[in-house]
C-alpha cells in the first residue's frame, strides 16, 4: 500500500530512494563528510548514515550562509541526498545548493508525515512548481 | 512572481542559455520566499570558484563557456590559493594553478577578479538604498550595515543575480526586515578591530538572525571598527544587518532604529563580556607556527598601521606573521613602500586566501590528484574572532586570539601575548 502526503514545492524535480528520516536538523555545513556521504555531526538518528540517494526527511535545516556549497559537494562526490523533504521552509542557502544540484525540496507536509516513515521504505517526490506529492510505499 | 517583459525573455531562454538558467533558479529561490517580483540590483559580490572543493572552478569555466557575462559591476570573494606568490604559502603549484583558471573564468565573466572578503577596500563601494547580493556573509552585513545597501546572505546564486541584474524581493531588500530587534548598550570602551570583534560576536550569538541595534559608543567607531563588527557579528549568529544608531543609514538614533515600534529593554555589554570572547579562543598548545592579521582581508589603514607596529622589529625564528590582503590593498600598499616595511620584518603579505580559506583546511575535498596535504600546525595566533572559529573549525589546530598590537609581539617574542596585556 501506498502513502501519499502533500507538500510545499520547494525546488522542482522528481526522485526515488529509500526513506532516511532524521529526527533532528541537519546542517549541510559541518555535520556531513562531503566525501563519504556520511553524518559526522551530534545527531543521534543519523550518526554514521550515509545520504547518497536517499530521501532525506527532517523537522528543518540548521542555517549557515555555506550550506549550498556543502550540498553542492555532496552531490559532486555522489552522496547527494535523492531528494529533501523539510518540516519548515529551509534557508536560501540550501535552496540555492539544492537547485544547483538538481535535487527537488518540498516542505510543509500538510499531515504529519513522522508516523507513516519507515526507515529504508521505498519512497519518491515529484515537485511541480509549488505542489509536490511525497508517495511513501510499505 | 509578477515578471517584467525583460525577465520573461531571460527565463524563456531569448537571452540565451545562461540568462535562462540563471532567471530560472531565480524564479524558483523567490517563490519559495514569497517575492512578488524582482528588484535591478547595482553590484554582485560573486563565488570564485574555489580549488580547494571538487570541480568547483569548473562551475565557473561551465558558466563562462556558454556566454555567461555580468550584467552589473562584480566583484569575486576569496579564493583557496594565493594565485601569484603560492609559493610563500606551501601550497602545491597544480593548487595555484587550478585556482588561476577560475580568474580566467572571471575574465570572460566580466566579474573584477578581486578574490577577496572586503571588495570594499579593493574598491567596490555600493552606496545607501542599492540592492545587492553577496556571497560572502561578512560583505553582506558590511554592504547593510555601514553603507546602507540592501543584501541578503547569498549562495551561490549571487552568480546568478549578477548575471541577470536581478533578485527576487524579500528578505533584507525588503524595508519591514531592516529595523532592530534587539538593543545593545556598549559598557566598556572597545578600541581597535581585534576589540570590536568579539563585542560582534557577543552581540551576534545574542541575536541569533535578528537585527541588532548597538548603542552607547564613546566615539564613533572606525570604518576598520565596523568592517570587525560585522564580521564578528556574522560569525556567531545568522545576522545580515546591524544598527548602529548615527552611523547605519539612515538611521539617525534609537527610536529610529526600531522602526517606530517600542524601544525593547537594552542588553548591556561591559569589558568582562569582551573580554570572555578572547578566553573562549586561547587553547593549550606547545608552539606557535604562524601569527596572522588581516581578516577580513586588510584595508589600507589596517596595513598601514601592521607597518608601523613591525618598523623596526623581527619575526621570531621559527615563526611566520601572514598578513592577508586583497590584491588591490597589497599593491596599493606596496606603492606606498608599506610591503616593503612589512617584509623588512619578515612578514609574509599575501593575497587571494587567509589560513582558514587555503590548503591548510582539512575540511575541504580537493581532487586527490592535486597533491594538497595539509601541514599539522601547532598553533595559529589571530587578531580576528572569524578567523579563530573557523581555523579551530576547518584547520583543527589549537588557535589563540589576541589583538593586532599583541599579535605582532607574540611574533617577534615567539611567546603568545594576550590582549590588554602590559
Amino acid at each position: 500500500m501506498t502513502q501519499r502526503i502533500a507538500l510545499r514545492g520547494i525546488v522542482e524535480g522528481s526522485a526515488r530512494g529509500p526513506i532516511l528520516p532524521s529526527r533532528e536538523a541537519i546542517s549541510f555545513l559541518g555535520d556531513v563528510d562531503i566525501r563519504s556521504g556520511r553524518v559526522v555531526g551530534d545527531l543521534p538518528s543519523v550518526r554514521g548514515r550515509s545520504l547518497a540517494g536517499v530521501v532525506l526527511v527532517m523537522p528543518y535545516t540548521r542555517g549557515s550562509a555555506g550550506a549550498w556549497r556543502f550540498l553542492h559537494q555532496l552531490f559532486r562526490h555522489g552522496n547527494a541526498p535523492a531528494a529533501i523533504v523539510s518540516g519548515t521552509l529551509p534557508d536560501p542557502s540550501v535552496v540555492q545548493g539544492a537547485i544547483l544540484s538538481g535535487i527537488p525540496v518540498a516542505c510543509d507536509p500538510a499531515e504529519d508525515p513522522w508516523p507513516l516513515l519507515r526507515d529504508g521504505a521505498a519512497a519518491s517526490l515529484v515537485v511541480v512548481e509549488d505542489r509536490a506529492v511525497l508517495e511513501i510505499g510499505t | 512572481m509578477d515578471l517584467t517583459q525583460a525577465e520573461r525573455d531571460m527565463l524563456e531562454g531569448r537571452e540565451g542559455p545562461a540568462r535562462e538558467r540563471a532567471m530560472k533558479g531565480l524564479v524558483q529561490l523567490g517563490r519559495a520566499y514569497g517575492a512578488p517580483r524582482m528588484v535591478e540590483i547595482g553590484y554582485a559580490h560573486i563565488h570564485a570558484g574555489m580549488a580547494l572543493y571538487l570541480e568547483d572552478v569548473e562551475l565557473m569555466e561551465e558558466l563562462a563557456s556558454i556566454d555567461a557575462r555580468m550584467a552589473v559591476p562584480a566583484s569575486v570573494n576569496i579564493a583557496n590559493a594565493d594565485t601569484v606568490n603560492w609559493r610563500a604559502t606551501g601550497a602545491p603549484e597544480s593548487l595555484a594553478r587550478l585556482q588561476r583558471r577560475a580568474a580566467g573564468a572571471h575574465a570572460r565573466l566580466g566579474s573584477d577578479c578581486t578574490f577577496t572578503c572586503t571588495p570594499y577596500w579593493a574598491g567596490h563601494w555600493p552606496t545607501w538604498n542599492t540592492h545587492m547580493t553577496s556571497i560572502e556573509s561578512t560583505v553582506t552585513i558590511f554592504c547593510n550595515s555601514v553603507l546602507g545597501a540592501r543584501s541578503n546572505r547569498d549562495g551561490f546564486f549571487a552568480v546568478y543575480a549578477g548575471m541577470t541584474g536581478r533578485y527576487p524581493l524579500f528578505g533584507y531588500h525588503r524595508d519591514e526586515m531592516r529595523r532592530g530587534t534587539g538593543l545593545f548598550l556598549v559598557d566598556a570602551e572597545p578600541s581597535g578591530p581585534s576589540d570590536f570583534s568579539c563585542l560582534g560576536f557577543h552581540v551576534g550569538a545574542a541575536i541569533g538572525d535578528g537585527v541588532p541595534v548597538v548603542a552607547g559608543f564613546a566615539r564613533r567607531p572606525t570604518l576598520d571598527e565596523l568592517d570587525a563588527l560585522g564580521a564578528g557579528i556574522a560569525t556567531s549568529g545568522g545576522a545580515s544587518m546591524f544598527i548602529v544608531p548615527g552611523v547605519t543609514p539612515p538611521y539617525a538614533d534609537v527610536e529610529a532604529a526600531f522602526g517606530g515600534r517600542d524601544v525593547p529593554a537594552p542588553t548591556r555589554i561591559d569589558r568582562a563580556a569582551i573580554d570572555a570572547v578572547y578566553a573562549r579562543y586561547r587553547d593549550a598548545h606547545d608552539a606557535i607556527d604562524i601569527v596572522h592579521l588581516g581578516c577580513p582581508h586588510a584595508s589600507w589603514e589596517e596595513m598601514k598601521h601592521y607597518a608601523r607596529l613591525l618598523d623596526g622589529r623581527r619575526i621570531a625564528p621559527g615563526i611566520e606573521l601572514w598578513i592577508t590582503a586583497s590584491r588591490n590593498v597589497r599593491n596599493a600598499a606596496a606603492e606606498a613602500g608599506l610591503v616593503a616595511r612589512l617584509e623588512a620584518a619578515g612578514a609574509k603579505v599575501i593575497s587571494d586566501t587567509c589560513p582558514m580559506s587555503c590548503h591548510f583546511a582539512r575540511t575541504v575535498s580537493p581532487d586527490p590528484a592535486l597533491g594538497v596535504v595539509p601541514p599539522r600546525l601547532r598553533a595559529v595566533v589571530v587578531d580576528s574572532v572569524k578567523q579563530a572559529k573557523y581555523v579551530r573549525d576547518m584547520i583543527q589546530c589549537p588557535v589563540l586570539l589576541t589583538g593586532a598590537e599583541e599579535a605582532v609581539e607574540t611574533a617577534c617574542s615567539g611567546r603568545f601575548v594576550p590582549r590588554g596585556a602590559p
